[in-house]
Parts: C-alpha cells; structure tokens; sequence
C-alpha cells in the first residue's frame, strides 16, 4: 500500500466524520488532525488498524489556561501525523492509550505528574517522575485556571454574553427605575425571551462565549 | 417636525443613570423630536472587551441592532459616546467591506435577520445640533442656567469619518451648551481621556494619571460643575472622585449631562428629572442654581 498525506487525511475524514474538526497538511509528509476529545482513542484504534508501520513518537501537553491541549505525535511510513484535541481542564481527566499503544504510558504518566491529570483506564496510573504524596495543588506545569481577560473585564463580558448588557441588572434598579417613573427595565433582549435568544445564537456562532470562558450552563465565566 | 428616530440607549444610562434618560425624553418632547426605543437591543458591544476578544462578534452584535431600525425604516441616535463609535465604525465596516458584510449576514441569518446597511448612526449632540437647530433650542429655553462648567466631550465624541474635523462635534457640544446660559471654562486638558476605559486593565493608572491631572485642572479654573455627554465617563467622573479619596484627593464636582442641562433649562426641576440618581452632588447643585 502507497502510504501518502491524501491517503491519511481522507481514511480520518471518512472514518471520523464530524469528530474530526480540521485536518491540516501544512508542508510535505506534516499532518495536523483536530479532533473531538471523545474521538481520540478511537482516532488511535483506526490509524493502528489500517498502518501497520505505525509509530508513537510522543504526547505534548499545553495548559492553555482554561483547556489542556493534548498532542499525540505519529510516524506512519515518514509522514509525521499530530492528533490535537482540546478538553476543559475542569475536566481533568486524560484517557488513556497505552492499552493500544503501549509506548504512550511513560509520557503520559510523565504528563499526568507534571500537570495534575487524573488517567483513566491506564494500566499502570502511577507517578513517574514526581513522588507519590505530591500535592495536586503544586503541579510543576500546571498553570492557574484563568482565560484571557483581565480581572476587571471579568464580570463585564459575563454580564454582556449572560444578559447582553454590560450593566448590572439589579432588582434595586429596577425598583427604582419603577420609582421614577421608567419602565422595570429598558427594553433590551433580556427582557425579551426571542431578543435574548438570538443574541446568545450570536455569542455561540462567533466563538466568542468560548473564547471569553463562558460555561453556558452555570451561566458565568469558568474563572473568576 | 417629521424627524424620527430610533433611540439607542445602551447599558450604562437605563440601568446605572436612569435621570439622563428621563431628561432626554423630556428634551425630545419638548423640542418635538420624535423618538421611538430599539426593542429587543443589546449592549452596542462596548468598544473595548468584545472587539479587541472577538471581532466577528463584535460586529455580529452590532449589525443585530442596526438591523432591528433597519426593520423599523429608522435612522439610530445614540446617547452614549462608546455606542456611538461602536455603531458607526461597524456600520461603516458592514457598509464598504461586502465579505465583512456577508459573513455576519450568515451568522444573523440563522436568527432569521439581514442588515443591509441601511442605518445613519447619529449621536444626539449631531441630531439636536443639525435636525432640530440650535434656533429652536434656543427659543425653548425658558431658565438659562447660570453656572461655570468644564466641559469633558469624551474621547468618542471625536471620532469622525477619515477626513472630517475631529472637533465637528465637540464644537457642536459646546454650542449646546452655551445656548443654556452656563459660562464655559476652559481648563486645558479637555482632549485627555478620562480613564474609563484603563479602569479595565490598571485602576490606579487610571484614576491617578487620567482622572485626577483633569480634576487638579478644573478646580483651578474656578469651574462649579463637569458638563459630559458620555454616560461611562460620567461614571468614571463620580466614582473615581469618591475612589481618590485613599489617594488624599477630596473632589465632589456635580457631573451633569448634556440632555439633564438642556432640560433644566427648558423648565423642567431637578426633582422632575430625579438628578439624585447621580452619584456626586448634581440634585444640591441644580437646587441649589435654582434659588440663586
């Protein structure tokens, strides 16, 4: 079998379907595979099921802040494979390949003493380079959790994705708005269920309540 | 007059200085100017946060409130220097970048809305000054208001198109203002901002190298009062004289608004207008020009 990029990129295109988010060839026998966390080991079964040259080369973990990135380098026949996938560190939890890929399991041993990972179904989740009694608190890589807007500009783009207004909605306002003689409240989308609606489909489809930080479900930013 | 617009009232006036959209509405209908209120609005965005995190965003979320007067036929006045910047610079983005246009198109799209840059962005300083006339202003004032201010424009209030003069609009401000009686004081540092927006990143900065070289300047020049336009430099003029306080600075300046002068001169009374909403002196302040 002729091994090539385009061999590679369509058998996880076709394999992986919306699991995988981007597939890059940047240069000449370089891959980039962005894939869905929940993808990734089943990104690894199918690259082991059809190469069977298949060589693990190393794990690279980056603390973005609020996510790990987790990097699974491969060599298949001289072309360099990365699968890349992304997880909420709140999350924590990396699961483990070394039951397919058996070289993985001292890196990523080594990646869960230096950043405080729990592994999950690893056969032998023990510390590597650390001493057992390690306080998880200390992790030499692991970085606070904290996205990219500074302290004082926290609650206003909490406020503005939340209620799509930057000024505290106070129920004092409000009575006191009432007290004057205004309405409860101006007539701004969160007084309006669809208005709201449709400001929040905005904040989602342009990535922005993801690039601040913002958990849909708790209603606030992941950091405070 | 058939003038009509939609109001554009941001976040900052409804919700933390509600007496400057009580006194507008009041300038509105006294003058005859029609207004109707954007339902459904969202912050403009404000210019710092969401622009420098997400520019798509940005304009996604501004080309949603242009759409909705653009469904209402409505030209957008603004009483806010930020949302008026953030809606002009986008409007003129989405007007003259047609792949800019498309692409937030698709996102509003999804939400069944299209902006098809068809909104003039006015701020009300430009709708008061060039579609009601300072004539007509003047007429209708019935109690000029004798007091010496230092007036603070607002950085956004310079924004212009590319070519125009920066001080078309100031220059239209402090014929406002002078129109109502107050005796204007220069204190030679009106262009230097105010610090609001570097309250964000170091508030000392801010309140000790923006703030308080403006304060020290107009205390010396004998002014009474700060005149603004802008609602978040009004914020940051009474909150950073009571956060100065640690820093041994006692300033306690009314800072009073365009629309909240325009209307006390037309008659209407500080208790009318709720100038107790502000938080530094403004209602002793009007009270008290009222008995002298």
């Amino acid at each position: 079998m002729i091994i090539s990029e385009k061999d590679i990129t369509e058998y996880l295109k076709q394999n992986l379907a919306e699991k995988l988010i981007e597939i890059d060839v940047p240069r000449e026998r370089r891959i980039f595979a962005r894939i869905r966390h929940s993808a990734l080991r089943r990104a690894v079964e199918l690259l082991k099921m059809r190469y069977d040259m298949l060589r693990f080369i190393t794990l690279s973990v980056v603390d973005h802040g609020l996510d790990f990135e987790y990097l699974y380098h491969f060599h298949i026949n001289g072309i360099v494979l990365t699968l890349r996938s992304l997880t909420p560190k709140e999350t924590n939890t990396l699961e483990s390949i070394a039951d397919i890929i058996p070289a993985a399991s001292f890196i990523e041993r080594e990646a869960a003493d230096l950043f405080g990972i729990k592994l999950i179904n690893h056969p032998e989740p023990k510390a590597l380079i650390l001493t057992e009694d390690w306080p998880d608190d200390q992790r030499p890589l692991r970085k606070p959790l904290k996205g990219d807007l500074p302290p004082q500009a926290r609650p206003i783009a909490e406020a503005f994705i939340s209620k799509s207004c930057v000024a505290p909605i106070s129920t004092f306002i409000q009575r006191r708005r009432e007290t004057i003689g205004l309405p409860r409240s101006p007539p701004m989308a969160f007084t309006d269920e669809k208005a709201l609606r449709e400001f929040h489909g905005i904040m989602k489809a342009t990535s922005f309540s993801e690039k601040a930080g913002f958990d849909w479900k708790k209603k606030q930013l992941r950091y405070k | 007059m058939t003038v009509e617009y939609a109001s554009f009232l941001g976040c900052q006036i409804p919700l933390r200085l509600p007496s400057i959209e009580i006194a507008s509405k009041k300038v509105f209908s006294k003058l005859g100017l029609k207004t109707v209120d954007l339902m459904g609005y969202s912050c403009c965005p404000e210019p710092v946060v969401s622009r420098l995190l997400d520019r798509t965003a940005w304009l996604a979320t501004s080309a949603r409130n242009l759409a909705i007067a653009e469904e209402l036929n409505l030209n957008l006045m603004t009483l806010c220097n930020g949302c008026y910047e953030t809606l002009v610079e986008t409007n003129e983005i989405l007007r003259n970048e047609p792949e800019e246009l498309e692409k937030v198109n698709a996102i509003l799209g999804q939400f069944g809305k299209q902006y098809n840059g068809g909104v003039e962005v006015k701020h009300v300083v430009e709708v008061l000054y060039e579609d009601v006339g300072i004539k007509k202003i003047k007429d209708s004032i019935v109690k000029p208001q004798e007091m010496r201010v230092a007036l603070h424009y607002g950085c956004h209030m310079y924004r212009e198109l590319n070519g125009r003069d920066i001080m078309r609009k100031p220059n239209m401000m402090k014929e406002l203002a002078r129109v109502t009686g107050v005796e204007i004081i220069d204190y030679g540092l009106e262009r230097l901002c105010c610090g609001y927006p570097s309250m964000q990143a170091d508030e000392e900065f801010s309140l000790t190298q923006r703030l308080l070289p403006k304060l020290r300047n107009i205390e010396g020049s004998g002014a009474e009062a700060v005149l603004l336009s802008c609602p978040a430099c009004t914020l940051q003029f009474e909150m950073g004289q009571v956060r100065l306080r640690p820093y041994g600075c006692q300033y306690k300046f009314p800072c009073i608004n365009i629309m909240e002068i325009l209307a006390l001169s037309f008659g209407f009374s500080p208790k009318e207008l709720h100038l107790e909403m502000h938080r530094s002196p403004v209602m002793q302040f009007a009270q008290r020009m009222e008995r002298s």
